[in-house]
């Protein structure tokens, strides 16, 4: 793209998110949606192909659909309340058709089917771009507007998520459905906590963000989008092996590392408001997550693929690419654990 | 004078169906046209004079017209119409049975609660409550957006100079 174009299409959807943020009116709030939807559409497309063509022209449907029940949902409580604030409790229909729209836009099942087929169609980092960025302007809407979520709706998304997210990427091979179907889980356990606490599902947002865009710089900088190319890395990149194979355990929430804290701090919140039978299934539903990282880890770190010996004496190495943010990200997202109480407090 | 603004009313939802069952464009675009119409004299029933008039304008004589010939040059040899085939003619009966039935339901019984509660002919009635003189409403509400508002035209002139862009790099295909 040429680059004057590139960059009013990424300040468009910057300060697109950034609008839906810092405004109090809804009207404001549906603009900032429509302008971050309308300028990712270029960034998803690419590189034209016609599978990148159709995965942008899914995620515009699905999003624009789930922007005009927004806009429905904001009419109706300007209706029924004869104001535009987004600081009022919001009457029942409206704050249902709000958590539909806010769902199909972060991809929380049952509507969650777009995210592994759109993620597949489209470049690496443009996918980072939709996995991490685009979840922020709706999450900060569904922590506004928390106290009038209807509490079984949202429970019953969560649960949802965190079970379609585990089971539908256990098939996976290919990386970007991978790591969609991991966006949906973890979309699944902030949802799970916004009723309570809305601050953990924002901390939970950004360790997941830390997180995905760790994995999405390993895999961009040695371009591999899946198992087969993944499991061929240990030798042009043994640093990848290693550092792939503690994110993804973070990612599967494993103890000491820093993915543990938000599942940690989300089963503490939910038990102690006396809601038990659920975190226990969302504990064991995470394990699903976590077999499909091992999976990875194993191909990739743990053991050698079964490859022909030529690929095994490798004596040409590429050039070394500089990745100072993989360092930096890498020991964030894995070593902050110790860090707790000052992340607690942080909302 | 109200009952002028219910039949419109009705005319409005009976043009959405005639692009909402999608037709080919071309019938499509003259679905609109009907129900742009019709929406402007909704607008105009309510005194919003400068409103109504704009949307004929911008909206029916600048927008419309362009869509009108950019679907004219790709228009196909046997275009769906209103009565090509089974689907169409579903959701055209289905549309308006439902109209109807709404109409009769606030004939009978002068209330329908459908998503919002809907008086019959009460809720269309507009009281003179702020007797403004000479300032007209629509109209300041347009100066507004240029004083009060200037974050809001910021906002909006950048988004629709973005959308050239964004659509040329999409339609570039290369």
């Amino acid at each position: 793209m040429n680059p004057l174009t590139s960059s009013a299409i990424y300040f468009t959807l910057f300060s697109g998110t950034l609008i839906t943020l810092f405004s109090s009116h809804w009207l404001l709030i549906w603009v900032g949606l429509e302008m971050s939807l309308l300028a990712i559409i270029p960034i998803l497309m690419s590189k034209p192909n016609p599978r990148s063509i159709e995965a942008a022209s899914k995620y515009f449907l699905i999003q624009a659909t789930a922007s005009m029940i927004l806009m429905m949902a904001a009419i109706i409580n300007f209706y029924n309340t004869g104001q535009w604030s987004i600081s009022n409790t919001i009457n029942q229909l409206s704050s249902l058709m709000l958590t539909l729209a806010l769902s199909m836009k972060m991809g929380l099942a049952p509507f969650h089917l777009w995210v592994p087929e759109v993620t597949q169609g489209i470049p690496l980092m443009s996918g980072l771009i939709l996995l991490t960025w685009q979840k922020i302007a709706p999450i900060s809407i569904m922590y506004q507007i928390a106290p009038s979520i209807n509490y079984n709706l949202i429970m019953f998304m969560a649960l949802m998520s965190i079970l379609l997210g585990g089971w539908g990427g256990l098939n996976q091979t290919q990386l970007r459905k991978i790591l969609a179907y991991s966006s949906i889980a973890h979309m699944g356990w902030m949802m799970a906590i916004i009723s309570f606490n809305p601050s953990l599902s924002i901390l939970n947002l950004l360790i997941y963000m830390m997180l995905t865009i760790n994995m999405f710089m390993l895999l961009y900088y040695n371009k591999k989008t899946s198992t087969l190319a993944l499991s061929n890395s240990w030798n042009k990149s043994p640093l990848l092996t290693s550092i792939i194979l503690m994110v993804l355990m973070s990612l599967g929430g494993l103890p000491p590392l820093t993915g543990f804290f938000p599942k940690w701090m989300i089963i503490k919140e939910l038990v102690s408001n006396n809601n038990i039978i659920l975190p226990t299934l969302m504990a064991i539903m995470a394990l699903l997550n976590l077999y499909f990282y091992m999976r990875l880890i194993y191909s990739t770190s743990l053991t050698l693929f079964p490859s022909s010996n030529n690929t095994k004496i490798k004596w040409l190495f590429e050039n070394t690419k500089i990745t100072p943010l993989i360092s930096a990200i890498a020991i964030a997202s894995t070593m902050s654990l110790p860090l707790t109480p000052i992340l607690s407090t942080l909302y | 004078m109200t009952y002028v603004t219910y039949l419109l009313s009705m005319l409005f939802v009976l043009g959405f169906l005639g692009f909402s069952s999608k037709p080919s464009p071309i019938y499509g675009g003259l679905g609109l046209i009907i129900s742009g119409g019709v929406g402007c004299g909704i607008v105009l029933c309510f005194g919003g004079s400068f409103l109504g008039l704009m949307v004929f304008l911008i909206y029916l004589g600048g927008m419309l017209v362009v869509f009108g010939y950019t679907t004219a040059m790709a228009t196909e040899e046997y275009p769906e119409a209103w009565s090509s085939n089974v689907v169409i003619w579903g959701v055209l009966l289905l549309g308006v049975g439902v109209e109807l039935m709404i109409v009769l339901l606030t004939i009978l019984y002068e209330q329908v609660e459908v998503i919002v509660e809907f008086k019959s002919l009460e809720d269309w009635m507009v009281f003179d409550v702020d007797e403004l003189g000479l300032v007209r409403e629509d109209s300041m509400g347009v100066a507004a957006l240029y004083s009060y508002g200037s974050w809001l035209m910021v906002v909006a002139g950048w988004s629709l100079f973005v959308s050239i862009f964004i659509v040329i790099e999409i339609t570039r295909g290369n």
